[in-house]
């Protein structure tokens, strides 16, 4: 062969292999995100996805993240967890050994997150996840937080509403029993409703499980008792359905909903069907204003539809996980010190103002919030009604 | 070249290239453009950075090939002099020098980063759920579909015991034996889940193996479903949410320890008479049976034992994660399960090694497609389905003995 | 007894999809000995195709290009979905069966599973993410019967589907080529020496399977307008448990299989706290295979896996 090809290929090769060190520049700060891209709940992974690469877009037209007066590039770290619990430990591990990443956002769901928070505080490094609502999530672990509210809080409000708003006596609920968020709000929910109006004023405590698209023998059931109201803490894709088969099976009597309900999707798949019901949401897109309306039209813009809550909440622990970094006030390079740093920021951080409300942070992480009564008018738009703030 | 190589060899290019990474690897890596050493054998880095790629590949070619094949090569007569006369001493010996090897290579490839602890944790334990699978597909030639529950018992029986007895809970309260005792007892927490499984196993194998036919498919089906419906229905073992806060029991010696006990017992299984009656009530149930062969007995304790071993493989998946959930252990893992079965091979221990551990790697090295990813697996295994219909390595016998022994070229033999 | 007649009628309506699902599946089942696990994909391909077609039709009709009747729509959309789907179908059939037919069954099966993976992925990855309506076909009329409410969906649902059912049976006792399949299941190896081509017969059975798997996807999605991609997982799944619970090969077993799955969804959450539903639905089920092990029409065969 001749040689001197031989050196110019050699050359080529090597500058090839070597250049790449140049443009890993040091002065990056890594974000992970842990979504299920795949599985169960794409749609969860791919409203965490759209929201983080907005942040992220407008990081980039500041230039960077500035931090003690100095501008970092930023860069994200998606990672698929297939809505498996194993996967969601395992890229939480790779982020955190492998990526480097200071911060993690997410996992979304309590399955997951679960144990990818035992993950996140045994290697020291601050999670946040925009939307488990499972306790164990941030239960003695001081590296994990949350962007949402707990189950707790949300069940008494809307016992409250429904009392004060419908005088009603007598309530009937129907949940998803394999899914872990609609059944701790259920649970929930009965115990306040009882606790208003007495034992056995639960008249029907229904449920079916995750995918069952059939709700027909549980709502003749709740017909048959004498319920005064429906209330079914279940996510969008099912309000359509159950909502649906409830009118089709003569019931007209009004359904309640909780802050899953709070999807652009849940009128474009129901319908005029939902016109007129209630549900609880973290914020109200037609009544929005200031940032969070921004934030919607921006969203709309970009990817076609109304950002549900999870792209919302994303949106949010992004923005607080930023300002904690900001107020870590330098980045050191030495990882372990700045991620207790990250999570020191995080745990000070008492106040904060986002486009899902304003929200005060307990000693566990978890934020308290005010709870957004909407109601869906004529047109299908999302109506503020009500506040109601703990 | 390689042909006389005996196994003993390539474990020590193993353990020197692991060894060689350990001491050289970041400074290579970082000679190489690298960000830092490829975790997963440079896939994971190669497809998130494609600029990476040649320093990627140079990478593992020196490091491991390279090293491997030249230790592998020099090393061959001394190897097998030394597996010689390893031979000639109690096989135990043997056996146990050889894993004890595997082991310590396993030990300082996972000690770069956790992030191959916990790849390497769940890739055992997909091993010992598709071997177990596999004595029941493929050396009873049945086709069931309860794997997933048996795990999921096997991993609430196991996560209870050691809940209960060594962790201040919410939902149990405080516990009753000091925790430092815990690793002592985790043995038989795992032996405990086996049962649960086991157990669970009879309300099967019962009414299924009165007869021949699909029916154990759809009756294992059904039991999935009633495992998973019945744990979210059990609010003391937390419902849906869930059950988390086991103790950090399942280190990595514990895993393997227990993978290769799954291994070891599991082949001795099917190699004893029990294990060919198995095969001759797969091939010729009628024939099987005039040949003095109890055919619903026999059955009955091959499916019984893949159930035990898939609950201790549920038990440790439980204590390696620190918690479990019923969602876990439904139709997606069941198709894990047979993919990991029916790609490696049927009624093979070596078959079932090979597609566990493949299936495994390749998912967690195509992590960053996304959702090619799940188009790209399920396209190779239909190519791999229609070149070789049986898997990968179908019906080869396990021979611990052939595996260890020296390798002589023919000449030298005579 | 209103109640209870209220639940008959919705039972009858749930069960109209096992059935209809299940039906597909016994055909593959019965005719080629094999599991399609990928048959609940291919309804929910079906039931995207459906959507596809619907909204399309009624683009056209509201543009004034065609001016067509809705149930006029319906049924052009039936018709071209089912015969869409079949195609699918033979396709999955010449993909990842025809090439396994030599081999062990089971791993058939795992290719079947594979292909579904692969349905529900290029969805997600096609579409995206988000889930969609099918469009309104039908306005919903809602009648009150003696406190009992029927729709006119309900109807129109369980009566397609019993069209269906019957059509398949006379295609499959009357016609030639149901003749060449049942004499494939009876015999798969001296059938070819018949002169009866197995490949012709076993993509004619992969597009009767797919194409009744379209008109379940679109009775679906007049029911219950929301379709996700991994939709047609759990259908699959319970379709397979009423193919063989019907007994290898009968258009009648899968039929009252698929009903009686229905049925005992549907009484099970009546009676019992619907909490339990999958819990004592499936005990029941094993239950009937302890006494009737090998189904309602199967008889009892010793099914060599080839393997």
């Amino acid at each position: 062969m001749n040689k001197r090809l031989t050196i110019v290929l050699l050359l080529i090769l090597s500058t090839w292999v070597i250049a790449p060190a140049a443009l890993c520049g040091k002065d990056t700060i890594k974000i992970g995100i842990n979504a299920p891209m795949t599985g169960d709940i794409p749609k969860v992974g791919e409203g965490t996805k759209f929201a983080a690469r907005m942040w992220l877009s407008d990081i980039k037209a500041a230039g960077g993240l500035k931090v003690g007066g100095k501008l970092y590039q930023v860069e994200l770290v998606i990672e698929d967890n297939e809505s498996k619990a194993e996967s969601a430990v395992k890229v939480n591990i790779k982020m955190i050994t492998e990526d480097e990443v200071l911060v993690i956002v997410g996992p979304q769901a309590s399955k997951q997150a679960v144990p990818a928070g035992d993950v996140a505080n045994n290697y020291r490094t601050a999670m946040i996840t925009p939307w488990s609502t499972n306790p164990d999530t941030t239960k003695d672990r001081p590296y994990v937080f949350r962007g949402c509210f707990l189950d707790p809080f949300q069940g008494p409000v809307l016992a409250n509403f429904i009392t004060e708003e419908f005088r009603f006596k007598k309530a009937a609920v129907l949940y998803d029993v394999a899914s872990d968020y609609p059944k701790g709000l259920a649970e929930f929910f009965k115990k306040a409703w009882e606790g208003l109006h007495g034992k056995g004023s639960v008249v029907a405590f229904e449920s079916f499980t995750t995918k069952d698209p059939d709700f027909s023998s549980q709502l003749t059931k709740i017909k048959r008792s004498g319920a005064e109201v429906l209330f079914t803490p279940q996510y969008y894709n099912e309000v359509a359905l159950i909502v649906q088969q409830a009118h089709e099976l003569g019931w007209n009597k009004p359904i309640v909903g909780s802050d899953s309900w709070g999807s652009a999707e849940t009128v474009q798949l129901c319908g005029k069907e939902c016109f007129g019901l209630f549900f609880s949401a973290h914020y109200a897109a037609a009544g929005a204003t200031g940032a969070t309306k921004a934030f919607i039209d921006r969203y709309k813009k970009e990817h076609g539809y109304v950002p549900d809550d999870v792209a919302a909440l994303t949106w949010d622990s992004l923005l607080i996980v930023q300002e904690a970094i900001q107020a870590c006030g330098a980045i050191t390079g030495n990882l372990d010190k700045d991620r207790r740093c990250v999570r020191d920021a995080l745990a000070r951080i008492k106040k904060f103002d986002g486009i899902t409300g304003q929200m005060t942070f307990t000693e566990d992480g978890d934020p308290i919030k005010c709870v957004v009564i909407v109601k869906i008018s004529d047109k299908g738009e999302y109506e503020f009604y009500k506040s109601v703030c703990p | 070249m390689f042909s006389h190589v005996p196994l003993l060899g390539w474990l020590l290019g193993a353990a020197i290239a692991v060894s060689l990474e350990h001491f050289l690897g970041t400074s290579l890596a970082l000679a190489l453009g690298l960000p830092k050493i490829p975790v997963l054998f440079g896939f994971v880095i190669m497809l998130k950075k494609p600029v990476l790629i040649p320093g990627a590949i140079l990478y593992v070619l020196l490091i491991y090939f390279l090293s491997i094949g030249v230790t592998a090569r020099l090393s061959a007569s001394p190897a097998n002099r030394l597996a010689a006369k390893l031979l000639s001493l109690p096989p135990w010996f043997s056996v146990a020098v050889h894993l004890g090897l595997l082991y310590a290579t396993l030990h300082m490839w996972s000690g770069m980063s956790a992030y191959r602890v916990i790849t390497l944790k769940l890739t055992l334990i997909a091993v010992m759920v598709t071997l177990s699978l596999n004595v029941i597909n493929g050396y009873m030639g049945e086709f069931s579909c309860s794997h997933p529950g048996f795990m999921a018992l096997g991993a609430y029986g196991a996560s209870v015991f050691t809940v209960v007895l060594f962790v201040n809970d919410r939902l149990f309260g405080p516990s009753l034996l000091p925790a430092a005792l815990a690793p002592f007892m985790f043995p038989v927490a795992l032996i405990v889940g086996g049962m649960v499984a086991a157990l669970g196993a009879l309300a099967i194998a019962i009414p299924s193996f009165k007869t021949r036919g699909d029916y154990l498919a759809i009756i294992s089906l059904a039991f999935m479903f009633i495992v998973k419906s019945m744990i979210e229905n059990l609010e003391v073992v937390g419902g849906p949410r869930g059950l988390s806060s086991q103790p950090d029991c399942a280190n990595l010696p514990t895993v393997f320890l227990w993978t290769v006990a799954c291994v070891w017992i599991i082949n001795n299984f099917v190699r004893s008479t029990l294990g060919k009656a198995l095969n001759a009530v797969r091939d010729e149930e009628t024939a099987a049976s005039a040949m003095t062969v109890n055919t619903r007995r026999t059955k009955m304790v091959a499916f019984l034992f893949g159930a035990f071993w898939a609950g201790v493989a549920g038990g440790l998946f439980a204590h390696v994660l620190r918690y479990v959930n019923p969602s876990t252990f439904g139709i997606q893992k069941l198709a894990e399960v047979l993919a990991m079965v029916y790609f490696g091979g049927l009624n093979s221990v070596y078959g079932s090694i090979v597609g566990a551990v493949g299936l495994s790697l390749l998912s967690e090295a195509l992590r960053p497609l996304e959702i090619l990813k799940w188009i790209i697996i399920p396209l190779l295994l239909i190519l791999l389905m229609i070149f070789r219909p049986t898997g990968l390595i179908a019906f080869k016998e396990f021979n611990v003995k052939n595996l260890i022994a020296p390798k002589q070229k023919r000449e030298e033999e005579m | 007894m209103v109640f209870f007649f209220q639940n008959l009628v919705n039972a009858l309506q749930w069960g109209s999809f096992y059935a209809l699902i299940a039906l597909g599946y016994s055909m593959v089942y019965g005719i080629l000995m094999l599991f399609n696990f990928a048959h609940g994909d291919i309804f929910m391909v079906g039931a995207y195709i459906g959507f596809g077609v619907a909204t399309g039709l009624v683009a056209l009709a509201s543009m004034g290009a065609l001016a067509l009747p809705t149930w006029l729509i319906l049924v052009l959309t039936i018709i071209i979905t089912m015969f869409l789907t079949s195609l699918v179908g033979m396709m999955v059939e010449r993909v990842a069966y025809r090439p396994l037919r030599e081999a062990p069954r089971a791993s058939a099966a795992i290719t079947g599973l594979m292909v579904g993976i692969i349905l529900e992925t290029g969805n997600l990855a096609l579409l995206g993410a988000r889930r969609v309506r099918f469009p309104t076909l039908i306005e919903s009329t809602t009648y009150d019967i003696g406190g009992v409410f029927v729709t006119n969906k309900k109807i129109m649902i369980v009566v397609v589907s019993l069209l269906l059912m019957l059509a398949l049976d006379q295609f499959v006792r009357r016609t030639k080529w149901g003749m060449a399949m049942r004499a494939m299941a009876f015999d798969y190896a001296i059938v070819p020496l018949m002169g009866v081509p197995i490949n012709t017969i076993a993509a004619l059975t992969f597009a009767v399977g797919s194409g009744l798997a379209a008109a379940a996807g679109i009775l679906f999605g007049v029911a219950y307008p929301v379709l996700d991609p991994y939709m047609g997982i759990v259908f699959g799944w319970k379709a397979f448990v009423a193919a063989i619970l019907g007994g290898r090969g009968s258009i009648l077993g899968a039929t009252l299989a698929g009903f009686l799955l229905g049925f005992i969804e549907i009484f099970v959450a009546m009676i019992f706290p619907s909490t339990l539903r999958d819990l004592i639905a499936y005990s029941i089920i094993l239950l009937i295979l302890t006494f009737r092990p090998h189904g309602f029409f199967g008889e009892p065969y010793s099914a060599r896996l080839r393997l």
